[in-house]
């Protein structure tokens, strides 16, 4: 029997926490689905000639995949809050990698897959119903003759409308793992208020990095070079005429790829030992 | 089965155990007795791997307990003092949660849960405590754990359900299997026990087998001086004095387990010297 991980005893926990957890993850879905409706609703109200614009459904999706999927997160290993839960869920005879895998399968996988299914049963007839508002009440701007086009449905992966330069949208639904990962460790590593103090202690990193990014780094560089841009620590220029310094593009490549795709594994990696290491 | 050697335990600045060896064989049901706040439940989570040494050797049926590798865990089972059950269905329960241990026995469970009394229908969360931890109590024997370490079982059952839990619990020993049990409620171990261990300052304090302690010492009640001057330990009561005597006749008397416990705890010197000779 293989003690790190068998997949047999993997989908047993994903059956198990399935069962528990049924109930509360329907409601939840539907709970969603509804505020995003209400919300709709608001905006098909108030605006009778641009409704749902491809913007809007942008900000919608992302706010409530970044709000939700982090408070989500932050309750999927809740169980070790608790003494009496913590001892039930440790005792269960799994590994806690098969554990944090099914933690990973429903709160990360699961989730985004659910909730950009219930996003878009929502967001499909009401981008339906906005084009139906335009058709019949206004087809035109107020006080011109140019036509209001037709509202489309977000397309998630070309991305249109997103508020990236450099069409780098993806980096937002990354950045989505790596926070959503925090607070994946967060609820492993914090006994209480797992969702709070993750806040914090982002915010607080975040702070670290800003600081040494805007001062610390000025301090190891040479005497008269400063660099441009905060978060493009490859790109020095001293004074007078610009002289960039930057990495081998191969490096580069490496460096942003470590970046945008590490993160949220590595966060998992430590979440697995703070796990292993969890005493109740 | 279960091997402890200089176990050194402690909470941030409050040590719990300093060295502390307990040696557990199967076919015994060990009674674990100790004040509150002496590392009663610590000890047991220690052994079920929740809680991980400072310093010492554990070995539980050969595994490592803080590792809390799958094949150890299937093979160890604890009732907390302290449990949880899931707001859903005793069956949906069971069938998600069994699966895990191989030698489950439904039929077991059933037997049980039938025997305490349980209802059979409706969600967990509309049990009261007591019907919980019935429930608990005839999951965790139905498992069929080589190691079954129980904190406080009694705790919440009432005076029928004790007298079931005895039963049940001296039912599903057999030699291959060790139930250690943890309580403050030393009555409602009385008749079911084989090994006594009270734990006091970080160590055992106390360990024997009922039979060595019914040969060794004998409990009564006297109003004869004579009787309280030989007394290892006593208290007055209206009764008279109720006394530990060194058994020095030969009598065969079932030990009361509370005066034992106390003796033990207050007059620890005067008990072990009397098994030592």
């Amino acid at each position: 029997m293989n003690q790190t991980f068998d997949f047999g005893r993997w989908w047993m926990l994903v059956g198990g926490h399935w069962a528990e957890n049924r109930k509360r993850y329907l409601l939840a879905l539907l709970a969603m689905g509804g505020l995003l409706m209400a919300w709709y609703g608001f905006l098909l109200a108030i605006d009778k000639f641009g409704p749902l614009n491809l913007f809007l459904q942008y900000t919608a999706y992302h706010c409530g995949l970044y709000v939700v999927g982090c408070l989500y997160a932050s309750t999927i290993f809740a169980e070790l809050g608790s003494k009496a839960r913590a001892i039930q869920y440790l005792s269960i005879p799994a590994s806690h990698l098969e554990k944090l895998m099914c933690g990973i399968l429903f709160g990360v996988v699961l989730f985004f897959l659910a909730y950009t299914l219930v996003f878009y049963l929502v967001d499909i007839p009401m981008v339906s119903m906005a084009n139906d508002i335009i058709a019949r009440e206004h087809q035109h701007w107020p006080g011109t003759m140019s036509p209001i086009g037709k509202v489309e449905v977000l397309n998630l992966w070309n991305n249109q409308w997103a508020p990236m330069p450099d069409k780098q949208y993806h980096l937002i639904l990354l950045g989505y793992f790596v926070v959503q990962s925090a607070f994946l460790l967060g609820s492993v590593y914090f006994k209480r208020w797992g969702f709070i103090k993750t806040i914090v202690t982002i915010l607080l990193c975040w702070l670290v990095f800003i600081l040494f990014m805007g001062k610390g780094l000025q301090e190891f560089l040479p005497e008269g070079w400063h660099y441009d841009t905060p978060l493009q620590w490859i790109n020095f220029s001293t004074p007078g005429p610009p002289q960039f310094v930057r990495l081998p593009p191969s490096l580069e490549r490496i460096l942003i790829f470590l970046i945008q795709y590490s993160i949220a594994p590595m966060l998992w990696f430590i979440t697995y030992f703070r796990l292993k290491e969890k005493e109740v | 089965m279960v091997s402890v050697r200089n176990l050194t335990f402690s909470y941030r600045r409050r040590p719990v155990f300093n060295g502390l060896d307990l040696e557990l064989k199967p076919g015994s049901i060990y009674g674990l007795l100790g004040r509150n706040g002496t590392g009663k439940s610590t000890l047991l989570r220690n052994m079920a791997g929740l809680l991980f040494p400072q310093q010492g050797r554990l070995d539980v049926l050969g595994f490592e307990p803080r590792k809390r590798q799958p094949a150890f865990l299937r093979q160890v089972f604890l009732l907390p003092e302290e449990f949880y059950l899931p707001p859903i269905t005793i069956a949906r329960w069971v069938r998600h949660t069994a699966c895990f241990y191989p030698h489950f026995s439904f039929q077991q469970f059933h037997q049980y849960i039938a025997g305490f009394d349980i209802p059979a229908e409706g969600t967990m969360q509309e049990m009261s405590y007591g019907q919980q931890k019935k429930l608990l109590i005839s999951f965790a024997l139905a498992v069929n754990a080589p190691l079954l370490l129980m904190d406080e079982p009694t705790n919440g059952l009432d005076i029928i359900s004790k007298g079931q839990f005895r039963k049940v619990i001296a039912g599903a020993l057999d030699e291959k299997k060790c139930i250690l049990i943890s309580t403050h409620q030393v009555k409602d171990l009385e008749n079911l026990i084989d090994r006594i261990l009270v734990i006091e300052d970080g160590k055992i304090l106390f360990e024997q087998d009922i039979e060595t302690i019914a040969q060794k010492l004998t409990f009564s009640f006297s109003f004869d001086p004579e009787d309280l001057s030989r007394a290892l330990y006593s208290e007055s009561s209206f009764k008279g004095n109720a006394l530990v005597l060194p058994n020095t006749d030969g009598d065969d008397s079932r030990p009361d387990l509370e005066m034992l416990y106390k003796a033990v705890i207050l007059a620890s010197e005067q008990i072990n010297k009397a098994f030592k000779s």
